[in-house]
């Protein structure tokens, strides 16, 4: 079903007018992890359309070249590299080949992750382990290498995580995710409190249903206008809007934030009433929105 | 700290600030915003932080007082704002600010934890009316709050609605 017409949609200005003047990052590196494509490229574009130079870090090189040539679009030196998040010497060496090509890595975004609908009965070891320790190792792994390098410096600094939603309701059908991005949030906050003395902000977007080539349901036939409608903002999230805000909490402008999870999802977590459809569990419901059939 | 512009926020917006802050007001206007105290496209309402007292010290005239100007208020003020927009067929954005639910005495832990659950609600109950509404709960009253609160407002939040966010650590 679509919006009906007489609904009012609020949508944001186009990609092209950031919220923020384009020097904003100038001289600085961000490093983005699985800023090769979906999220992470829209966190990495934002922080190129402020000036950042951009390291590019992905589990595939190709695909993190991929996005790195995107990005280079934007005027902005890049660097794609390889790089499994949750192995503490290849973190350790990822910053190393980043600061090398591009200077001392100045701010961070976390985003490696990877999802996928799931009975959690069918999440095998191997997938639980995948999908939790990218997001929770590799988020720990990379701020802590952050950390000790800007403390060892003496240098403060700003880290980004991208969590998701559904962090504080479950998400029955995606267990390792559910547990994986909650993780995220709740380490923003006690990290925050450890960093602060030495002037590292850490904060993190919950983030919607933000549709880009290599979601789930991005991927659905028919595309993603049945999504919209259930939405309460009434439409699915622009993905550059996501990519601001996160760039937004690094800048000057939110400089005394830390220790914040940003809920962006267009009401999606909230919506509730007395009357809801039938509940339906997971396995019953393989063919319909959010299935993996 | 370098001074750095809001590249526009608000242009164009008209907002009715009820309430004291001067970081916001100075935001609103750096983006662009014309402050009203009629007719407008977005409501703040700022509670002042009620005194600190132990539960049992307080009057129940006391505890009145908190809960008018943190909850009772703000949903009355919300309620009309929002019938105005949807008389006007255009959508608007409400901020409520306040100070954290666990940071001063009882009345303001059940303003703000109610107002807290009311952001959420009134934030799906209106989203097709095209309003969004946001509280910021923070002790924090200098620049990050001013351009925080015109970030929420803008359009550039224009998918954050039923959102509550804090600034410092503690908040």
């Amino acid at each position: 079903m679509a919006v009906p017409a007489h609904h009012i949609v609020a949508t944001p200005p186009p990609f092209d007018v950031p919220p923020y003047p384009a020097g904003i990052f100038a001289g600085q590196v961000v490093l983005v992890t699985g800023g090769g494509s979906g999220m992470g490229l829209a966190m990495a574009r934002a922080f190129a359309q402020g000036g950042a130079d951009v390291a590019v870090m992905g589990r595939s090189l190709d695909r993190a070249r991929e996005g790195a040539a995107q990005i280079a679009a934007l005027g902005v030196r890049t660097h794609a590299m390889s790089c499994d998040v949750r192995l503490p010497e290849a973190v350790a060496a990822a910053f190393d080949e980043a600061e090398a090509a591009l200077g001392p890595v100045g701010l961070l975004a976390n985003n490696a992750g990877a999802n996928f609908p799931v009975l959690a009965e069918d999440i095998s070891p191997n997938a639980w382990s995948a999908v939790t320790r990218i997001a929770i190792d590799g988020t720990f792994l990379c701020s802590a290498e952050y950390a000790r390098r800007h403390i060892a410096a003496g240098e403060g600094g700003a880290i980004v995580n991208n969590s998701a939603q559904y962090i504080w309701t479950g998400f029955p059908g995606d267990a390792h995710s559910a547990a994986a991005k909650t993780a995220q949030a709740t380490m923003t906050r006690k990290m925050a409190a450890d960093w602060a003395p030495h002037g590292i902000r850490v904060n993190a977007v919950a983030a919607g249903f933000f549709p880009h080539a290599t979601s789930n349901a991005g991927q659905r036939e028919g595309g993603i206008e049945e999504l919209q409608a259930m939405i309460p903002a009434g439409r699915t999230g622009s993905i550059w809007e996501f990519g601001w805000l996160a760039a937004m909490t690094c800048t000057p402008l939110f400089g005394a934030m830390t220790g914040q999870v940003i809920v962006q999802d267009g009401g999606e977590s909230l919506r509730r009433s007395l009357i809801m459809p039938d509940y339906v569990p997971p396995r019953e419901r393989a063919d319909g929105p959010w299935g993996w059939k | 700290m370098k001074r750095v512009e809001m590249s526009g926020w608000l242009a164009g917006k008209r907002a009715r600030i009820e309430g004291d802050s001067p970081a916001i007001a100075a935001a609103f206007e750096a983006a662009g915003a014309t402050l009203v105290g009629g007719e407008a496209d977005i409501w703040v309402h700022i509670a002042p932080p009620p005194k600190v007292k132990a539960a049992h010290e307080l009057t129940h005239a006391e505890w009145r007082a908190s809960l008018d100007a943190g909850l009772d208020r703000r949903f009355l003020g919300a309620r009309d704002f929002a019938a105005s927009c949807r008389a006007r067929g255009q959508g608007g954005a409400v901020l409520f600010v306040g100070a954290p639910e666990q940071a001063l005495g009882a009345d303001q832990a059940a303003a703000a934890g109610a107002l807290g659950n009311l952001t959420k609600t009134l934030g799906v109950e209106w989203a097709r009316d095209g309003i969004r509404v946001n509280s910021i709960l923070t002790r924090e009253t200098g620049d990050t709050l001013g351009h925080l609160a015109a970030y929420l407002a803008s359009d550039y939040a224009a998918y954050v609605t039923g959102a509550v966010v804090g600034i410092a650590l503690d908040d």
